[in-house]
């Protein structure tokens, strides 16, 4: 009986070469026409603007992200627990099933009331952005 | 008197949570205005009632096995409240305590006081869950509740670029070596099939796969050594403790301290001891080189400073050498227990007279005359109170009969003499003695020095001086009243 980590070793071998070949393949058989174009940021047919190497995103999004997270695992969390919560109700009684989700709850509440009451939810205009739409609108 | 139902052992813990939650709602009733009495206040009555209800519990026996010798364990064996949580639970609260009257009047006229309070509960509410923590997985959840706040709260003071710097430093290397223990984390489980710490000794009891759990065990000492500020993860320290906010740096070099430590006494001295682990990775030895590293490392760092926050960044590194005495010195045998507990007694009286010295750079920080040993020429002229309070820190930190830290020092000699580790002892007072002197040269430059012309002090902040005087009268009455601690740690040991 051969050693079955031959094969997974094969694999790999297989897995690095096939690129490897590729690359140098195309490599020797293409015509090398250097070109200003081919350097550009590719952004879907749109003429690109400002450099590539800053990231330039709203810093909004990230607020929104991380609410994001914290709703996701809250979900993650609630769903087994509706799936036993009958018979869980049936076996332990209300204030060992219901009371301890409730008490979770009511933490997320608290801390998204904190977020919301701060402003954590509200989509900040910047200032160049509600100038522009003023005089769109004019 | 009436039994309490099992739940409520977690009490210290459940008010910290509570009272973070508490402020974050007075926060969302009014968050333009912040009143920082109302905030101090919930937040310096539920550091409170957390400290009174760990010393009534720990009075009281909670922690101690019960007739049928079980210790009080909660969900599934995840949390456990022994003498030891009850002992760590204790000394976070009040060092958040301090913490919070002093920053009554140090964040007076600052922005953000909300988050600030409140972040400062939460980390402590995470430091005194790691103290009850049975389990790796339930141990990295608190840690990282309790690191998470303290990357935000260096950096609370946003528009001061050396805060934001300490913070971005703090937060790299917290994330890094997060990384490293959650790795390490996995490979003991791998090792072992389980992640509860009683579980992970009785699997280690029989043949375990060496390699992986060797570089595991390597991996959480890395995590425990950057929590506890220790080398090779000391970096951030003296870089976060100078940048952030002076009752920050307090906090993290004290109780943060102390909670990285209890995971350690939890994590090595109940999962991982035994022949079969110490035959795979000797990881006595490692913490014993660790320890005298960081000793030499911290002492000689401290002494070439210039700036005194910085100095007492650099001291508090050489004191978390000290304290991984308590694990280097477990030798196996009969002292284990009192090795462990000497540690736990400096961590306590670390954390009044250490709390009480960088509040007493808030103090420095409020009056704003500077950061360097010459600032500090003559200042007892101006407020000898104020300074007789940091002469009986600083000789408490070197280990003079002045305050507790002469027998916290004592136990840990004679932990070493007890378990034969002779070398431990003589690393302990060579540096020491070198701490002697750049101590010194702060109480010289108060009581001796001229003061700089035109120093004056105008305003005695009344929330400053009582949280500074307060550490200075504990430190002190520690002295006498010792016994106490030293009883309570080593019977909190030998039940590990």
């Amino acid at each position: 009986m051969s050693n079955p980590w031959i094969a997974i070793g094969a694999l790999a071998l297989v897995g690095v070469l096939i690129p490897l070949s590729m690359i140098s393949v195309s490599a020797l058989l293409r015509p090398s026409v250097p070109e200003q174009g081919k350097r550009a940021t590719y952004e879907s047919g749109e003429i690109p603007t400002g450099s590539s190497q800053q990231i330039r995103f709203n810093i909004q999004y990230y607020m929104v992200a991380l609410l994001f997270v914290v709703f996701d695992i809250e979900t993650v969390l609630i769903f087994p627990w509706t799936v036993i919560y009958r018979d869980a109700v049936g076996a332990l009684g209300y204030e060992q099933v219901l009371f301890p989700m409730l008490l979770f709850l009511g933490v997320l509440v608290a801390g998204l009331a904190w977020a919301w009451r701060n402003g954590a939810v509200q989509w900040v205009k910047s200032p160049r952005a509600t100038r522009q739409l003023s005089t769109n609108n004019e | 008197m009436v039994q309490l139902p099992t739940w409520t052992a977690l009490s210290p813990t459940l008010l910290l949570g509570l009272t973070a939650i508490v402020l974050l709602l007075v926060d969302s009733i009014d968050p333009d205005s912040s009143n920082n009495e109302l905030l101090a206040g919930v937040a310096g009555l539920g550091s409170i009632a957390a400290a009174a209800t760990s010393v009534w519990f720990i009075v009281a026996g909670t922690g101690l096995p019960a007739e049928n010798g079980e210790l009080i364990s909660l969900f599934d064996d995840q949390l456990v409240v022994d003498q030891m949580a009850l002992f760590f639970s204790f000394l976070v609260a009040s060092v958040l305590t301090l913490v919070v009257v002093a920053s009554y009047d140090y964040m007076a006229d600052k922005a953000r006081q909300a988050k600030y309070y409140s972040l400062t509960v939460m980390a402590a509410t995470g430091m005194s869950l790691l103290g009850s923590a049975n389990g790796l997985a339930v141990a990295f959840v608190a840690l990282e509740l309790a690191s998470l706040p303290s990357y935000a709260l260096v950096a609370i003071l946003k528009t001061n670029k050396g805060s934001v710097e300490a913070a971005l430093k703090y937060f790299l290397v917290g994330a890094l070596s997060s990384g490293v223990f959650l790795y390490g984390i996995s490979l003991v489980y791998g090792a072992t099939g389980s992640l509860q710490f009683d579980a992970v000794a009785a699997a280690l009891t029989d043949g375990v796969p060496a390699g992986i759990l060797g570089i595991g065990v390597l991996m959480i000492v890395g995590g425990v050594a950057f929590k506890t500020a220790s080398v090779p993860f000391h970096f951030w320290a003296p870089e976060a403790y100078e940048g952030a906010p002076a009752p920050i740096s307090a906090f993290l070099s004290s109780a943060s301290k102390a909670a990285g430590f209890v995971l350690a006494f939890r994590v090595f001295a109940t999962a991982l001891m035994g022949d079969a682990v110490l035959a795979v990775v000797d990881w006595v030895l490692v913490f014993q080189v660790l320890a005298i590293v960081t000793m030499f490392v911290g002492n000689f760092a401290a002494a070439t400073q210039e700036n005194v926050k910085r100095m007492l960044a650099y001291s508090s590194v050489g004191h978390a050498g000290y304290v991984l005495i308590g694990l280097a010195a477990l030798t196996g045998g009969s002292s284990d227990a009192y090795v462990l507990g000497s540690g736990m007694m400096h961590l306590l009286v670390y954390g009044f007279m250490n709390t009480g010295a960088f509040l007493f750079i808030a103090l420095v920080e409020y009056w704003d005359i500077g950061r360097t040993f010459e600032d500090y020429n003559g200042l007892a002229t101006q407020a000898p109170l104020a300074c007789a309070a940091m002469t009986v820190f600083l000789f408490s930190l070197a280990g003079l009969p002045i305050g507790g830290g002469f027998f916290s020092k004592f136990n840990l000699l004679m932990a070493t003499v007890r378990s034969g580790t002779w070398f431990l002892g003589a690393a302990l007072i060579v540096n020491s003695a070198l701490s002697l002197y750049y101590y010194t040269r702060v109480v010289k430059a108060m009581w001796i020095e001229e003061p700089a012309s035109g120093l004056e002090i105008e305003r005695y902040p009344i929330g400053l001086y009582t949280a500074v005087l307060v550490a200075a009268l504990v430190t002190v009455l520690l002295l006498p009243g010792f016994d106490a601690v030293s009883q309570t740690a080593e019977t909190a040991a030998s039940l590990l």
